[in-house]
């Protein structure tokens, strides 16, 4: 019995050395600092300053303002950018919601508004209002 | 603007609600005397109440507030009222007595527990939630839910949202969207309290369970701490996505199928309230669901009625709610995977290259953490509940080191980012398997003994096993 309890024991005090390295205190400071510095700010500038846009935080920038000047009938957006990602795909899939949003699709449905992040501006589409970093585009009559 | 620190205390606020309803309601599930239990199942029965109000309500055209959460509530209340209270135990429980010796032991674990908690709450509450399958699955799913009144068919018909997993059950957007409604908006940062609060009632259903079952209070506590420090579970990755509840809902399902095989009063009511909660979470816990019944099918030493009760109730709510999924969305084929492989030459190669991936990216990475629990797995002794919860923890390792041969995205692709994660869901049970098994080692003193009448349904050490 007492050679079970010291191997348990000995299990035991590794496990939990092994759990007590994952503890790393500059990344729990760092937290800390964020948290005291972002806890009053507006929820998009907490998500600006946090992971999910840390690939690419102008994008994340046009994407929030791009959903900020959207026309209340847009049933979709279809987000072009200069070198889209994964990241890029599912960030402006959850900027938009609960509006259906699709970043360079082969086809835009009808109805869906273009968010062109740069300068560029596809043939047959007419600029409806100018965001930071970009524009919002419909199709042109 | 509202800050993060006042959305944070209305989330409280609505977890609490939830938990409260569930409390009154778990009244039927737990019998008297187990209080950390019954806290643990009354939070269980909040996320149901949060995901399932929700749910009737966009069914039946209505707008879900708090209007009608409060008539979920009392009508759960009801049912509960209803159904009466489960059949007291046979013996005293063991929770909550005293014990000598050994507090400077259970200080320093508690203390260990507290870190644990508050180290997840800070990293899950650091910033909004973040993790790709957050933005593109979960919270995407619950911000959709939200935000146009249930899931559009658009959901799963549009091909290019295939990566949204549409194929995937709604459960925890539902809880998800539940929290907004009750809130009035969607605050992906608040909402993530719901994370480090699901740890908490991991962790309470982990020792109050233990101890009933006759684990002193510090092999109890210890589990507990062990489980509270697991960063590979309890991290700011993990935050927004299933495992987490998954791993609460693994946990409630393992035990409650122990407690049921063995008679244990509302363990069939248990049972069945977890299998039904796990399949809507994941389809990995529709799997684990299946599992628990071919656990409960094969147990030795229980009659077949047993049995057989035991089985049914752990597979025809999983497979219920399974069904409800693929009524609303038809039926939606697994994306990421394709049977076909397995009769293509290349599937040796494949399931090689995933299991190679696993040992080298998973396995030694976590040596001494995994040569820890080899130690504590060895200086335990057999019972028949610690090995029906190893073998629910056993079954899904399994299949998780299968499936990435099958993964069209490539074996080593899907070990890479999911076979970790998925993993480490499963460390609940194992920390309570492990912990039983410990059991009959750091046996309670005789003194102590007099003082504690052991579990309800057999205590941990099982000589028929």
């Amino acid at each position: 019995m007492r050679s079970r309890r010291l191997v348990a024991l000995a299990g035991y005090l590794i496990l939990l050395a092994s759990l007590a390295a994952a503890i790393r205190p500059a990344e729990l400071a760092r937290r800390v600092r964020l948290v005291a510095r972002d806890s009053a700010k507006d929820l998009a500038v907490r998500r600006l300053d946090g992971s999910s846009a840390a690939f690419d935080r102008r994008y994340f920038y046009f994407l929030e303002s791009a959903r900020r000047r959207l026309p209340a009938g847009a049933r979709g957006i279809a987000v072009l950018a200069p070198a889209p990602t994964a990241a890029h795909r599912d960030l402006a899939l959850y900027v938009f919601a609960p509006r259906p949003a699709l970043v360079a699709p082969k086809e835009i449905p009808p109805g869906w508004v273009l968010a062109v992040e740069g300068d560029a501006r596809p043939a047959g589409w007419r600029e409806i209002a100018k965001v930071s970093g970009g524009a919002l585009l419909e199709r042109a009559r | 603007m509202t800050g993060l620190f006042p959305s944070l205390a209305a989330i409280a606020g609505i977890l609490l609600a939830a938990s409260a309803a569930g409390f009154f309601a778990a009244r039927a599930l737990v019998p008297p005397g187990r209080r950390m239990e019954r806290i643990a199942w009354g939070f269980l029965l909040g996320l149901l109440l949060l995901a399932g109000f929700v749910a009737v309500t966009l069914a039946v055209g209505g707008r879900p507030g708090w209007l009608a959460f409060a008539a979920a509530a009392v009508l759960a209340g009801a049912a509960a009222k209803a159904a009466g209270r489960p059949g007291s135990p046979e013996r005293s429980t063991a929770a909550g007595k005293p014990e000598r010796g050994g507090a400077g032991v259970a200080l320093a674990l508690r203390a260990a527990i507290a870190a644990g908690v508050l180290l997840y709450f800070l990293r899950a509450l650091t910033e909004p939630m973040w993790a790709a399958d957050f933005l593109a699955i979960w919270g995407w799913k619950g911000k959709v839910i939200f935000g146009s009144g249930g899931l559009p068919s658009w959901t799963w018909t549009i091909p290019d949202l295939g990566f949204t997993h549409p194929e995937y059950p709604a459960g925890l957007p539902l809880v998800d969207a539940g929290a907004a409604f009750l809130l009035g908006r969607w605050d992906d940062h608040a909402l993530a309290l719901l994370f480090p609060a699901v740890q908490a009632a991991t962790l309470l259903l982990l020792a109050g369970w233990l101890e009933r079952r006759g684990a002193r209070r510090p092999v109890a506590l210890a589990a507990s701490a062990a489980l509270a420090l697991f960063e590979p579970l309890y991290r700011a990755f993990t935050t927004g996505m299933a495992e987490v509840p998954l791993s609460f809902f693994l946990l409630a399902l393992g035990t409650s199928l122990a407690d049921a095989v063995e008679e244990d009063p509302g363990g069939i009511r248990r049972l069945a309230l977890a299998a039904l909660g796990a399949a809507a979470l994941k389809n990995e816990g529709l799997f684990a669901a299946v599992a628990a019944a071919l656990v409960a099918a094969f147990w030795r030493g229980r009659p077949r009625g047993v049995r057989t009760r035991a089985a049914l109730a752990a597979i025809l709510p999983a497979l219920a709610a399974a069904a409800a999924h693929r009524l609303r969305t038809g039926p939606l084929p697994l994306r990421d995977f394709r049977t076909g492989f397995l009769f293509e030459p290349g599937f040796a190669g494949r399931l090689a290259l995933g299991l190679e991936t696993i040992g080298r990216e998973v396995v030694l990475p976590a040596g001494p953490l995994l040569a820890g629990l080899v130690l504590l797995f060895a200086a335990g002794r057999r019972s028949a509940p610690a090995r029906a919860l190893l073998a629910l923890a056993a079954l899904p390792l399994l299949a998780y080191a299968l499936l990435p041969a099958f993964c069209v995205w490539g074996p080593d692709w899907l070990v890479r980012t999911a076979f970790a994660r998925t993993a480490s869901g499963l460390a609940p049970l194992a920390a309570a398997a492990l912990a039983l098994r410990l059991s009959p080692t750091f046996p309670a003193s005789s003194a102590d003994a007099a003082g504690r009448s052991g579990g309800s349904t057999g205590s941990a050490a099982d000589p028929a096993a």
